[in-house]
């Protein structure tokens, strides 16, 4: 691949919450036809981390995009709507939706854990996508969790993705939250977190996804404690709000500040 | 929707993780090489530090002091590392605006000193038509524990055109707020990019040293107003996206809540 395609196809690796059409957008301004025809693979891997979620033609529930829930070619399938989709991966559309079936040995598990997941979710996010699939060699269940709120009129974006795999003959559960966040009103701020998380679930569905709920909640209330703790350390030891003396400096008596103070020491070390 | 390569690369840079713009100037600058110039001109990233040989002391590098692959040091005014033929291609500040910049650069080592109480601080000045014009370039690191770490970059670029006893100062601050925090509990947590605020004054000037002490005065209020403001978004913004992505309280409970409130509040007003 050439340095032009990776440097586009990093761009569309790291598009923000809701941003892909703009970055998408930019990019064709600034590369030529044949450097855009190799990101294909870019967006592909885009969606299928980001837990992308679209709507079916004629649908009015969101289903999402893993490599969990992958047919060949550019296909998915939704457990809960039985049904299979080709999904575009550059414009993020569905379209072709057929019945599919979903055959595993945990059938049963993955419908029960979805529907005990569905409860939780509705409890803790405004809106959420959720995907519940058996993994490639049907060993174990992936369980994920998207929300997603945009907000461009007010130039912020925000995603929360819970990835799981449910080991059904160990009963263990592992996996990872992360959190984006995007600000960019007159400049630009990003918030990315990243928990891997551990907990130990009995065989029963609704055992599964306390433990997630738990994790989740501990998780959060962590990162809240961890808003503060940078605002508290860091933040605070880099500006002061005003000088020691509460009062703001005063211009026109500069070399005043300098009589008995060692100001300055610290540029000299 | 922008057709202008400029434009559109600085809608990519400001969506970008923020923590990557050097880099990402970089692929901008091999993707489109015509644009090399603007983008290295109109992009802020963290301030690169050079050690000035004759002084020890350390300095901030940014386009304005830059001739090559050397940067003026404010103290000695000399080149680090030093330019190959002795000369230099850049136009150095005239000599009236060099002693307003020596003066500049003692009155900001003060205020370095008062409000970051370390860092860096580098000021260079240069000559246009009517006036003349500057930067103010600050820096503090820190790693308040082993687990967490900060650092500001404030870039403060003005121009000052000459009026009868006075003078219009035209200031774009740029403020590089990077922090992060990492520990078995939270995992890792990364909180950075920059805000841009711009700001038109007249001041009345007396003498040289009146310039200096506007300027002064405009980037003390234009920092006090953006760490404000850095830690409205910071702290306050982008916690309160988090939780209205997903809320520890359960739903059902929070609208409760809020319908008992509504209630109650419909009840007094009867």
């Amino acid at each position: 691949m050439s340095s032009s395609a990776n440097a586009l196809a990093a761009f569309v690796e790291a598009a923000p919450p809701g941003e892909l059409s703009n970055v998408t957008s930019a990019i064709k301004t600034l590369a030529n036809e044949s450097a855009l025809k190799t990101l294909e693979p870019a967006y592909k891997k885009y969606n299928e981390d980001q837990l992308t979620t679209v709507k079916l033609p004629g649908a009015s529930q969101s289903v999402l995009v893993s490599e969990h829930n992958s047919l060949d070619g550019d296909r998915y399938y939704d457990v809960e709507s039985s049904s299979s989709f080709a999904f575009d991966h550059a414009t993020q559309k569905a379209s072709d939706t057929q019945s599919y079936v979903l055959e595993s040995s945990h059938s049963d598990t993955v419908k029960s854990i979805l529907k005990a997941l569905k409860t939780h979710t509705d409890e803790h996010f405004q809106t959420s996508t959720l995907g519940v699939f058996p993994t490639a060699s049907d060993s174990k269940i992936a369980i994920l969790i998207v929300a997603n709120k945009y907000s461009p009129n007010n130039f912020w974006n925000g995603r929360w993705r819970s990835k799981y795999i449910y080991d059904p003959s160990s009963n263990s559960l592992t996996g990872s939250i992360a959190v984006d966040v995007h600000y960019y009103e007159d400049g630009n701020v990003r918030l990315i977190t990243n928990k891997d998380v551990t907990a130990s679930a009995s065989s029963s569905a609704a055992d599964v996804v306390k433990g997630i709920a738990a994790a989740e909640r501990k998780y959060q209330e962590e990162l809240n404690r961890g808003f503060t703790g940078l605002s508290e350390g860091a933040f605070k030891g880099l500006r002061r709000q005003l000088p020691v003396t509460r009062q703001k400096m005063e211009w026109e008596k500069v070399s005043s500040y300098r009589v008995g103070q060692d100001i300055g020491g610290a540029g000299r070390r | 929707m922008s057709t202008d390569p400029f434009d559109a690369a600085l809608d990519l840079l400001r969506r970008l993780n923020p923590k990557d713009t050097a880099v990402n100037v970089t692929r901008l600058c091999d993707l489109v090489p015509s644009l090399t110039e603007d983008l290295l001109e109109s992009v802020d990233v963290p301030l690169a530090v050079k050690r000035d040989r004759k002084t020890g002391r350390e300095f901030l590098c940014c386009d304005y002091n830059r001739d090559g692959d050397s940067w003026r040091s404010p103290w000695s005014n000399e080149f680090e590392p030093p330019l190959e033929d002795g000369e230099t291609d850049s136009v150095m500040p005239s000599e009236k605006v060099r002693k307003m910049e020596i003066k500049a650069n003692e009155a900001f080592d003060v205020y370095r000193e008062l409000y970051f109480e370390g860092g860096i601080s580098s000021v260079y000045f240069w000559d246009i038509d009517d006036g003349f014009a500057g930067c103010v370039l600050l820096k503090k690191s820190v790693s308040p524990s082993a687990k967490s770490s900060g650092s500001w970059d404030s870039i403060h670029v003005f121009e000052a055109q000459d009026r009868a006893r006075r003078a219009h100062y035209k200031l774009t601050s740029t403020v590089i707020l990077n922090l992060g925090s990492s520990s078995d509990n939270l995992g890792g947590m990364d909180l950075s990019g920059n805000m841009v605020r711009q700001v038109e004054q007249d001041m009345p000037v007396e003498d040289d040293s009146s310039h200096v002490a506007n300027v002064g005065k405009l980037v003390e209020d234009m920092e006090g107003k953006m760490r404000n403001l850095l830690q409205e978004v910071y702290f306050g913004k982008a916690k309160d996206v988090v939780g209205d992505l997903r809320s520890i309280a359960p739903l059902s409970e929070r609208n409760r809540d809020q319908a008992a409130h509504r209630e109650m509040i419909s009840g007094m007003s009867k």
